[in-house]
């Protein structure tokens, strides 16, 4: 992909789930970029219909039941392509990442025809509040997808990646949870695609601490990943 | 006939009926579970049987065979059922995903 990108061909992904109290601060965050937004609604109790009524340009997308975070970026990935996007972001629905970032995210994928690229909070200092339990584990995370997929990142699950249309197409994510995040780096070597890690902000807020991943359930994602190479 | 015997052989019985009431299949079927169920009630009346097929297998007791088997079998079954799990789980989220997509398409006003 050459030249300028083309905002309105930018389609970002947001999975969401029970997220209603922080959606709309999120989506107010990325409409001034003249991106398009599409919300993959992942069954959750209260539909955010009611709110994204005030966002008549933003895209709303509904799982009749629950079935990860992993399922419903996949469907927004669909959908994007489908829409004709160039450029697909995947983007967290709790407000931990900055709207701001994504342009920096998108530069590499015009500029030095990279695949995909994945945003870190560790590349740079003063990019995070993440607690000192949350950054051990993290560290034994990046080794575990080192391990598993070949790829030595400097962060692991963070949510923030953006893709060319072509990675789009190629990353077809098949973990349902949220094991998808190791899937995504093992389809990226799979496929030969080239990425790059962006420094990008993640600002935990009260909110998004409580909706983010426990420590325990990283034993869990690990598990998955087992289960994937052995049935994948 | 010592109490475990007859405890053994009534709950094969019971499966045995259970199995013929619920699955009419085929005769093949019939003849495969007959035969297992033939054989568990033949072990459970001659357990020297397995003692010496164990002793052949150079394994101490029967009942000890007999466990290791069935911790392979039940390895085997739960990574089978495992990956029909999976499967299920691929084939309900492709419906819920193209419910999603097709239902958006006609929702003009998210647009």
């Amino acid at each position: 992909m050459s030249g300028p990108i083309v905002n309105s061909s930018v389609f970002i992904v947001i999975p969401f789930y029970n997220e209603n109290a922080v959606i709309a601060e999120v989506i107010n965050k990325i409409l001034p970029w003249d991106y398009r937004v599409i919300v993959v609604d992942d069954g959750s109790t209260i539909s955010p219909h009611e709110i994204l009524k005030n966002f008549p340009g933003v895209f709303l997308l509904r799982h009749k039941v629950n079935l990860g975070q992993g399922a419903a970026l996949q469907t927004g990935i669909e959908y994007a392509l489908k829409q004709g996007a160039e450029y697909v972001v995947s983007f967290d629905a709790d407000g931990q990442h900055d709207a701001d970032d994504i342009a920096a995210m998108l530069l590499p994928l015009y500029r030095e025809n990279a695949d995909v690229t994945l945003a870190s909070r560790f590349l740079e200092k003063g990019l995070h509040n993440a607690s000192l339990i949350k950054q051990l584990v993290l560290k034994i995370a990046r080794l575990i997808n080192f391990l598993f997929t070949g790829l030595y990142l400097t962060d692991a699950h963070n949510g923030l990646r953006a893709m060319s249309q072509r990675a789009a197409q190629k990353i077809s994510i098949k973990e349902n949870g949220m094991a998808h995040a190791s899937e995504i780096l093992f389809l990226i070597k799979q496929n030969g695609l080239k990425y790059k890690e962006v420094p990008a902000r993640i600002i935990y807020t009260g909110y998004s601490m409580k909706k983010g991943q426990s420590v325990f359930n990283s034993i869990r994602i690990f598990f998955d990943l087992v289960l994937h190479k052995l049935f994948e | 006939m010592s109490g475990i015997k007859i405890l053994l052989i009534t709950c094969i019985a019971f499966i045995a009926v259970y199995f013929f009431v619920r699955l009419r299949s085929s005769l093949f079927d019939l003849a495969l579970l007959l035969l297992l169920l033939g054989t568990a009630v033949l072990f459970v009346i001659l357990p020297d049987l397995t003692n010496r097929i164990a002793h052949y297998l150079g394994v101490g007791r029967g009942a000890d065979l007999v466990f290791y088997i069935s911790i392979i079998i039940f390895w085997f079954v739960i990574l089978k059922l495992y990956a029909r799990i999976r499967k299920l789980e691929q084939i309900i989220t492709g419906i819920i995903r193209k419910d999603a997509i097709d239902s958006a398409d006609q929702n003009k006003n998210t647009q």
